[in-house]
C-alpha cells in the first residue's frame, strides 16, 4: 500500500511540477503511531502519541518488558527511534548507534562506532551528552560530538556520506538531534561557553553539501534576513540589526549557539528553533542587546530566509540560553483559533506567540518564583514591547563586575533547559518537566582564547527558597492563557522529556531513576518504577505485533549531574536544611540503559 | 591587548610544562621558579609556540601513568610520606600570596573566617572554569574527580601540569578528557588561587559555598593580575 502511494505521490509530482512536499518518509512515518520516527514525536513537538492501549486504566499494571545496555555509562539524553519494527538506539560519546530487530528480541541488527578525536570531550561544555539520531528516506542520520554529520544506511549502518559542520578545535561541539526537512537536514551547533558563533546550515540529504547556513549574529547576509521583509514584533527588522547591537568585533565572539530542537509547520513552510546565550557571561564585556542571541527564529527551510524573530531576553546577565523547543498547536485565544507556537524559556516565562507572524500573545511566569523580571511588557505601543522589565536587585549588569548579585530565580539552569514538554491536544495543556533552583551570580573579566571557555562568571546554586525543598516540579500549563493548572513537586529538577498519549497518561523521568505516570487530567501519580540510573532521556512510545511499549534511557548526567551529583548548597542558609540538599549520588550511580515497558495481557 | 595576554599564557605554558616533567627528580629546585609570582613568566623568555605544544604534549602523556593511580582512593599512603602534601600553614607572604615553608602556595583564613584575596579569587575562578566538569566546590560532578580530594593526593607541580597540559583516560569503561588549559589566561593567570582554593576546601578550612568574608586585593596583587590577563 505504501508503495502505490509513494508512486501516486510521485506521479503528482511530476505531473504538477509542485515543490516538493515535507520529507514523504518522515511524514508518513510520523502519520503512523505505532512508530516513533522523530525525537520528538511529530514536526510539530507535541511528543504526543495517538496510541491509548496502555491508558489510564491500565497503566498500573505497566511491567518491564525488555532492557538493553549501552555500553556507555555517561549523560543518556534523547530518545530511541522506532522505524518499520527496527529500534536505533544512540548513546553521547563515543555516539554509538545499535539497530535493534525488534522482530528477533531486539537482536543487534548492526552497530555503529565512529572514531572521534577523544580530545572533543574537554571542549564540551556539560557532559558529553547527545540526543538522538533522525530517520529519512532509508537513511539513520547522527550528528556527533566532533560535529561530524554522518548519513547511515538504515538496512546495514554503513556511512553513505559524511561531512565536518564545525572545528572543536575552536570549541565548537555538538550535542543536539538533526531535523529532516524536505530533502534538507537541518544542523545546529554548540559552544556557547567557548565563544563560538552560532549558526543552523542545511545540507542536502542526498549528498551532504551545503544547502544554507544563517548565523545568529553578524551583518544581515551572513544572518540570512531581509531588511525590509523579516519582521520583529510586527516590525520590519531594518538593516544591520545585529551589528548594531554589539560594541565593536564582539558578535564573532558572541555566542547565539543553536543547540536545541527544531520544529516545523509543513503548511506555513517555517522551521522554528531558538539561538542560545551570548558571550561572555560576563554581561559588562558586550554592551547592547546582543542580537540575535535568545532569540525565537522562523525561517523558510527551502532558502533559510528569515520570516521572523523575537529575542525573549536582550542582553542577557544570566546565561538564561534561548535553546529551548518552540511546540506548534492550533488553540483557541479570546475566542478565535491561532496557530500558535509555544516556548518555554530558560528565563522562566512561558510565550505564545503566532506562529505565521511572530505576534506575542501570552509571557507569563511558569514557576512563581521568578523574579529577575516583573513581567514582559505586552503593550504594543510602548518602547519596551516584548522586553522583560528587569528588577534591578537581581540585575547582574546593574550591580556590576566583582559584585555577587544574590537570590536570582531561575538559576542558569533556567526554570526548564532541553529537556523537552509534550502537549496533548486532548486536554490542551502542555506537559512541563521544570527546575526550581535559584542562584547567586557574580560576573568578572575574562580573556578571550580560542577553543578555550570563555565564560567570565561565577555561579552558585541552591533550591528555590521558601518552597517545598526540592528542586525541580512537573507541571500542566494552560498556554492560552499563561495558568499553571497543576503542579507537582519532585525532590529533583526533572530533566527528562514528557510524554502525553490518547491514553489520557502523561509519562516522565526523574533524576532519581523513576519513570512516572500521571493523569493528564489531574496530575495523579499512576505508576512509577526505579530503573537503574537517574533519568535525563526522554519518554517515547511505539507499538509492536499489536501491543504498546513505553521505553526511556537511563544514564545519570548532563549538566544536572554536574550540579546536583554533590548536592547544591546555598551558603547564606544555615546547616539542617530540608531534603532537596541532599545530593543525587545518595539515590543513583552511572549506568546507560534502555527499559521498555508493558502491560501484561 | 589580548596578543599581550597570550604570550604571558605561553610563557606560563612552558614553564609549567617544565614544572611537569621536573618533579620526579628536582622538584626542591624547581621549587623556587614555581615560587614566583605568575607575572615572572612574562619576564622570561617567551617560548616559541611550537616548543610550548611540544612540552605539553609531554606532559600529556606522561601525565596518565603518574596521576592515574593517584586518582583513586587507593593511594591514600603516597600522602604520608612527603610534607609537601600535608603541610598547609602559611609561613610566608610575598605581598601577593602565601607559601608554605616549601614555598608552595596556600591560604590564610583569619580566626574570623576572613580568607586571604586569592583564595577568594580561587574559588570565583574555580567556579568559572572547572566546576562545569568537577562540580560545585570541589566536590565532583557524575563523572569528574572531586578535586578537593585530588589537591591532598597531588602534588603542586602534578597539578599545574594537569591542569596545563590535560589528561586523558579513554577506554572501554570510562571516557574521561580533561582539557589542556596552557593557553588560558583565565586558568594560569590563577592558577595558583585555584590551588589554594581546593586546598583550603580539601582541609575543610573553608566551608562548602562561598567564602562569606575576604581580604581586600593588595595592589601587588593588581597588579600582577593586570600584567598577566593583559587588562
Amino acid at each position: 500500500m505504501r508503495t502505490v502511494m509513494m508512486s501516486l505521490a510521485a506521479s503528482l509530482l511530476m505531473t504538477t511540477a509542485a515543490p516538493v512536499f515535507a520529507n514523504d518518509s518522515v511524514t508518513e512515518i510520523a502519520k503512523d503511531p505505532a512508530q516513533w520516527g522523530m525525537q520528538l514525536g511529530q514536526y510539530d513537538g507535541s511528543r504526543y502519541s495517538k496510541l491509548d492501549k496502555i491508558n489510564k486504566d491500565n497503566v498500573g499494571d505497566l511491567q518491564v518488558a525488555w532492557t538493553f545496555s549501552t555500553g556507555v555509562l555517561r549523560g543518556h539524553e534523547g530518545s530511541p527511534l522506532v522505524v518499520d519494527n527496527v529500534m536505533y538506539v544512540h548513546t553521547p560519546f563515543p555516539n554509538t548507534v545499535y539497530a535493534l530487530d525488534l522482530n528477533e528480541d531486539g537482536k543487534i541488527l548492526w552497530k555503529y562506532q565512529p572514531q572521534q578525536n577523544p580530545d572533543v570531550i574537554g571542549v564540551m561544555c556539560c557532559d558529553t551528552v547527545n540526543r538522538g539520531v533522525a530517520y529519512a528516506d532509508g537513511m539513520v542520520f547522527l550528528h556527533q560530538a566532533d560535529t561530524t554529520l554522518v548519513a547511515l544506511d538504515a538496512k546495514t549502518g554503513e556511512v553513505k556520506w559524511s561531512v565536518q559542520n564545525g572545528d572543536p578545535a575552536k570549541g565548537e561541539t555538538n550535542t543536539a538531534t538533526v531535523t529532516i526537512v524536505k530533502d534538507k537536514v537541518l544542523v545546529g551547533i554548540s559552544g556557547g561557553e567557548y565563544g563560538v558563533r552560532g549558526h543552523m546550515t542545511a545540507y542536502n540529504i542526498a549528498d551532504g553539501s551545503m544547502a544554507w547556513r544563517a548565523y545568529s549574529t553578524g551583518p544581515d547576509e551572513d544572518m540570512l534576513v531581509d531588511p525590509e521583509k523579516t519582521m520583529v514584533l510586527g516590525k520590519p527588522i531594518g538593516a544591520n540589526s545585529s551589528l548594531d547591537s554589539w560594541e565593536g568585533d564582539q558578535w564573532q565572539i558572541g555566542g547565539g549557539t543553536t543547540w536545541g530542537w527544531t520544529t516545523y509547520d509543513p503548511e506555513l513552510n517555517l522551521v522554528y528553533y531558538g539561538t542560545g546565550n551570548p558571550s561572555t557571561w560576563n554581561p559588562s564585556q558586550r554592551p547592547g542587546d546582543n542580537k540575535w542571541s535568545m532569540t525565537i527564529m522562523a525561517r523558510d527551510p527551502d532558502t533559510g530566509m528569515a520570516k521572523w524573530f523575537y529575542q525573549k531576553t536582550p542582553h542577557d546577565e544570566w546565561d538564561f540560553d534561548g535553546v529551548n523547543e518552540n511546540i506548534l498547536a492550533d488553540q483557541e485565544i479570546d475566542g478565535q483559533m491561532r496557530k500558535i507556537l509555544v516556548n518555554f524559556d530558560r528565563n522562566g516565562f512561558g510565550y505564545t506567540l503566532d506562529r505565521e507572524t511572530g505576534e506575542l500573545l501570552v509571557a507569563e511566569k511558569y514557576d512563581p518564583q521568578v523574579n529577575w523580571a516583573t513581567e514582559v511588557d505586552m503593550d504594543k505601543d510602548s518602547e519596551t514591547y516584548g522586553r522583560p522589565q528587569v528588577v534591578a536587585e537581581y540585575s547582574t549588569e546593574q550591580n556590576g563586575e566583582d559584585t555577587n548579585t544574590t537570590g536570582v530565580c531561575p538559576a542558569a539552569l533556567g526554570s526548564k533547559d532541553q529537556q523537552p514538554a509534550s502537549y496533548s491536544p486532548d486536554t490542551g495543556l502542555f506537559y512541563v518537566p521544570t527546575n526550581h533552583v535559584c542562584m547567586d551570580y557574580e560576573p568578572f573579566r575574562v580573556s578571550y582564547a580560542a577553543g578555550q571557555p570563555y565564560v567570565g562568571a561565577t555561579l552558585s546554586m541552591f533550591p528555590a527558597p521558601d518552597s517545598h525543598g526540592g528542586m525541580g516540579n512537573f507541571i500542566a500549563w494552560d498556554a492560552t492563557k499563561g495558568e499553571i493548572k497543576w503542579s507537582l513537586p519532585e525532590q529533583f529538577s526533572v530533566w527528562s522529556g514528557a510524554m502525553a498519549t490518547a491514553g489520557g497518561v502523561v509519562f516522565y523521568g526523574t533524576l532519581e531513576g523513576y519513570l512516572k505516570a500521571v493523569d493528564a487530567e489531574t496530575g495523579d501519580e499512576l505508576y512509577k518504577f526505579k530503573t537503574p540510573s537517574g533519568i535525563i532521556g526522554n519518554v517515547f512510545t511505539y507499538e509492536h505485533d499489536g501491543k504498546q511499549f513505553v521505553g526511556v534511557l537511563s544514564g545519570i548526567g548532563g549538566w544536572a549531574g554536574i550540579g546536583l551529583a554533590a548536592g547544591l548548597t546555598n551558603a547564606n542558609d544555615g546547616l539542617g536544611a530540608v531534603g532537596g540538599y541532599a545530593a543525587l549520588s545518595d539515590y543513583t550511580a552511572l549506568g546507560g540503559q534502555l527499559t521498555v515497558f508493558t502491560v501484561p495481557e | 591587548m589580548k596578543r599581550f595576554a597570550a604570550t604571558a599564557a605561553i610563557a606560563l605554558i612552558a614553564a609549567s610544562a617544565a614544572f611537569a616533567q621536573d618533579t620526579a627528580t628536582t622538584a626542591a629546585t624547581t621549587a623556587d621558579q614555581a615560587a614566583a609570582p605568575a607575572t615572572d613568566a612574562t619576564t622570561s623568555d617567551a617560548a616559541p609556540a611550537a616548543d610550548a605544544t611540544t612540552s605539553d604534549a609531554t606532559a600529556t602523556d606522561a601525565a596518565p601513568a603518574d596521576a592515574a593511580p593517584a586518582d583513586t582512593a587507593t593511594a591514600d599512603a603516597a600522602t604520608s610520606d612527603n610534607p609537601a602534601l600535608t603541610d598547609t600553614a602559611a609561613d610566608h607572604n610575598d605581598g601577593i600570596r602565601n607559601f608554605t615553608a616549601e614555598d608552595i602556595p596556600t591560604f590564610a583564613i583569619a580566626a574570623d573566617g576572613t580568607v586571604d584575596w586569592p583564595t577568594f579569587s580561587g574559588f570565583r575562578r574555580y567556579h568559572a572554569e572547572c566546576h562545569v566538569c568537577h562540580g560545585p566546590d570541589g566536590e565532583g560532578s557524575s563523572y569528574a574527580p572531586a578535586l578537593k580530594k585530588s589537591v591532598m593526593r597531588l602534588d603542586y607541580y602534578d597539578f599545574v601540569g594537569i591542569v596545563a597540559g590535560g589528561k586523558q583516560e579513554v577506554g572501554q569503561a570510562q571516557n574521561q578528557v580533561m582539557p589542556a588549559f596552557g593557553s588560558n589566561p583565565n586558568v594560569m593567570c590563577y592558577i595558583d588561587d585555584i590551588y589554594t582554593y581546593l586546598r583550603a576546601r580539601g582541609t575543610d578550612a573553608v566551608p562548602r559555598g562561598r567564602p562569606a568574608k575576604k581580604e581586600t586585593k593588595t595592589d601587588a596583587y593588581d597588579a600582577a593580575e593586570a600584567s598577566c590577563m593583559g587588562f
